[in-house]
């Protein structure tokens, strides 16, 4: 390595500062959040409120879980993780393993079908259309049903079937084992790995979704954490602007202390929808890549 | 690399000469056929929930676009509407807020295009020359997280980050006095983009190097020996060995990112938007056309045009990369 020119060492100094610089940029704005969301409202109303919290409170998390709907939100977003999680590993298991059937009849067309709403789809509004037609909104089967069946998590899985040894399941086969005990006994053990990580991924999605509710839901005890999060934004940028207005006009500002609290609270709100992944996510990274990879096989 | 040991395997064995068709019909007598099927009623249980629930959510909601060609009444139903024929397709194109959302998705997707996508491929080669492997363990770490988190809680952040009195003002405090006017940033129109461009890289540049690292790890090794040996600088053998190698690669996500052209990423634009700014795109009008107002035909319309534009792009991407590069997805 002494050979290398001067060019590229400078390159290399210069590669590990800029790294270290974008690694910091995506770390700061959540730690910034975090800070804010431990700190007394109206000391972050002062500004210069950094990494940590300069006077730590958990009032703003007390204040949030202290709210019936917020608690009722909290349950939405954990049933709608741990149902559409379960049924979707049942449902893009037993396909992907039916679909490592060559002999299948049928398969080229099952196939093609399957593929097919990768590229034409009815739309927002057909799909809107239809759950009310089937009696679908305002229900919790509209946030678990709709996302069981992933295509390309399918794929995934059978890819990573197609990787096991032929020779187990041939000899259960001999020994008189049907298509059930194969599947339960022998290929569900050995595809552990691969279903950790689509449970890892099909968990994020449904506690990431928000849009289910904006789109489906009208009941407000239905509601999810992520939805609630976005009624909180949308409702303090607008109080915010609205202060500004006023100190621009040169107005005492009568509810001082609401918008001090809207934004605490809403870092708050940010840390607690984000803070399951963060806890989770640092243990289990090389499943959460695994897929990726091996999705990229048929990509 | 174990995965991609995996990965490989996994493609041989699907390449491997098999008797595919010859198996699964064709020249054998239909009494087979059925004998197979009667053999295999397990197999076709397995596959049951997934072929309905494809059925229901994919299948069914696809002859609702014909609210696009009626005059959509609740109480008639998809049947008993009238015929409109083209008039809201035509409808689209008159309507001022209609061209403008189309305008903006288009210059949010070209943007994207050129200045999103290609972020991870340059920060892939960056990443690749790290030698230290700790550091690049723990910096693609903390690159990766921010995928995992859901779009509001960018937005949440980002309003957190941008406030007031948050970190960005009071940098620009700082640098520029005490008399610096504190700027709302997510309430300035002229902002409205290069923040959506902003927050898109910080949630996915990262997350998008891995299929590209991927790609730059199975190059083969005795090429850069070669290079080196013929005296290529470090950088004239990314120019010419590794940007070439993991082309397929990166035509592949091109063609893909092609088809989602007259799409834009919902979730960050209604996110970010509020009162004081006006930009509204291809999904967040039909959301608040259709859903909201009840605009049922014409925002079908206007989905079934963005449908129809991203298919007829995919498909053309898919042709021109196959003309190019020979490379496809199908």
């Amino acid at each position: 390595m002494k050979n290398q020119s001067l060019g590229y060492r400078l390159f290399t100094i210069a590669n590990y500062l800029f790294i270290t610089m974008l690694a910091l940029a995506t770390l700061y704005p959540y730690l910034n959040t975090l800070a804010v969301a431990l700190n007394d409202g109206g000391d972050t109303m002062l500004g210069g409120v950094t990494f940590y919290p300069r006077m730590p409170t958990l009032e703003n998390f007390t204040t949030i879980l202290s709210s019936e709907s917020m608690l009722r939100a909290l349950f939405v977003s954990v049933l709608q993780t741990v149902l559409g999680t379960l049924l979707g590993l049942i449902v893009q298991f037993t396909a992907a393993y039916a679909l490592t059937k060559r002999r299948l009849v049928g398969r080229t067309g099952i196939l093609l079908y399957l593929t097919i709403p990768m590229f034409i789809t009815g739309g927002l509004i057909p799909t809107y259309l239809l759950y009310s037609n089937l009696q679908l909104l305002n229900t919790l089967w509209v946030y678990v049903l709709p996302g069981a069946f992933s295509f390309f998590n399918v794929i995934i899985i059978r890819t990573y079937m197609y990787t096991l040894p032929e020779s187990l399941e041939e000899s259960a086969k001999i020994d008189g084992a049907g298509e059930w005990k194969i599947l339960w006994r022998i290929v569900l053990p050995l595809c552990r790995p691969i279903l950790a990580t689509i449970a890892l991924w099909t968990a994020v999605a449904n506690w990431n979704d928000w849009t289910t509710t904006l789109y489906f839901i009208t009941k407000s005890n239905l509601q999810t954490l992520q939805y609630k999060l976005m009624l909180m934004i949308k409702e303090s940028e607008m109080i915010a602007r609205l202060m500004q207005e006023a100190i621009e006009r040169g107005e005492t500002v009568p509810n001082y202390t609401a918008r001090v609290t809207s934004e605490s609270i809403r870092a708050a709100q940010v840390i607690i929808t984000t803070i399951p992944i963060i806890l989770v996510y640092p243990f289990l990274q090389k499943h959460f890549i695994k897929g990726v990879l091996i999705g990229s096989v048929k990509e | 690399m174990k995965v991609e040991n995996r990965m490989n395997r996994g493609v041989g064995s699907r390449r491997q000469p098999l008797p595919d068709k010859r198996m699964a019909g064709g020249s054998r007598p239909p009494s087979w056929r059925w004998k197979q099927m009667k053999k295999d009623r397990a197999v076709y249980v397995l596959l049951l929930p997934a072929l309905l629930s494809v059925f229901v959510f994919s299948y069914m909601p696809m002859p609702g676009l014909i609210v696009a060609f009626k005059n959509y009444d609740v109480f008639a139903g998809f049947w008993g509407s009238d015929w409109a024929g083209l008039t809201h397709i035509k409808g689209i194109f008159q309507m001022p807020a209609m061209s403008a959302a189309i305008r903006n998705t288009l210059l949010i997707s070209v943007l994207n295009l050129l200045i999103v996508f290609p972020a991870p491929i340059l920060l892939a080669l960056l990443l690749n020359e790290l030698r230290q492997q700790l550091f690049k363990r723990i910096s693609q770490t903390l690159l990766y997280l921010p995928h995992f988190l859901s779009w509001i809680s960018v937005v949440g952040i980002a309003y957190a980050f941008y406030s007031l009195y948050g970190p960005l003002n009071e940098l620009l405090v700082t640098l520029f006095g005490e008399g610096t006017e504190r700027v709302l940033f997510l309430s300035d129109q002229s902002l409205f983009i290069p923040n959506l461009l902003l927050l898109t890289l910080w949630k996915e540049a990262g997350w998008s190097t891995i299929i590209f690292l991927a790609a730059i790890s199975s190059v083969d090794l005795a090429m850069y020996e070669a290079a080196h040996m013929d005296g290529a600088s470090k950088f004239k053998q990314a120019l010419h060995i590794t940007l070439p190698s993991i082309l397929p690669v990166i035509m592949i996500m091109l063609i893909f990112q092609l088809g989602t052209l007259f799409k834009s990423n919902f979730e960050l634009v209604y996110g970010l938007q509020n009162p004081y700014v006006d930009m509204e795109v291809i999904s967040t009008l039909i959301f608040k056309q259709g859903i909201q107002q009840g605009s049922y035909s014409l925002t079908t319309a206007l989905g079934f045009v963005e449908g129809l534009v991203a298919l007829t792009l995919t498909i053309a991407a898919n042709f021109i990369s196959k003309k190019l590069t020979n490379n496809g997805i199908w």
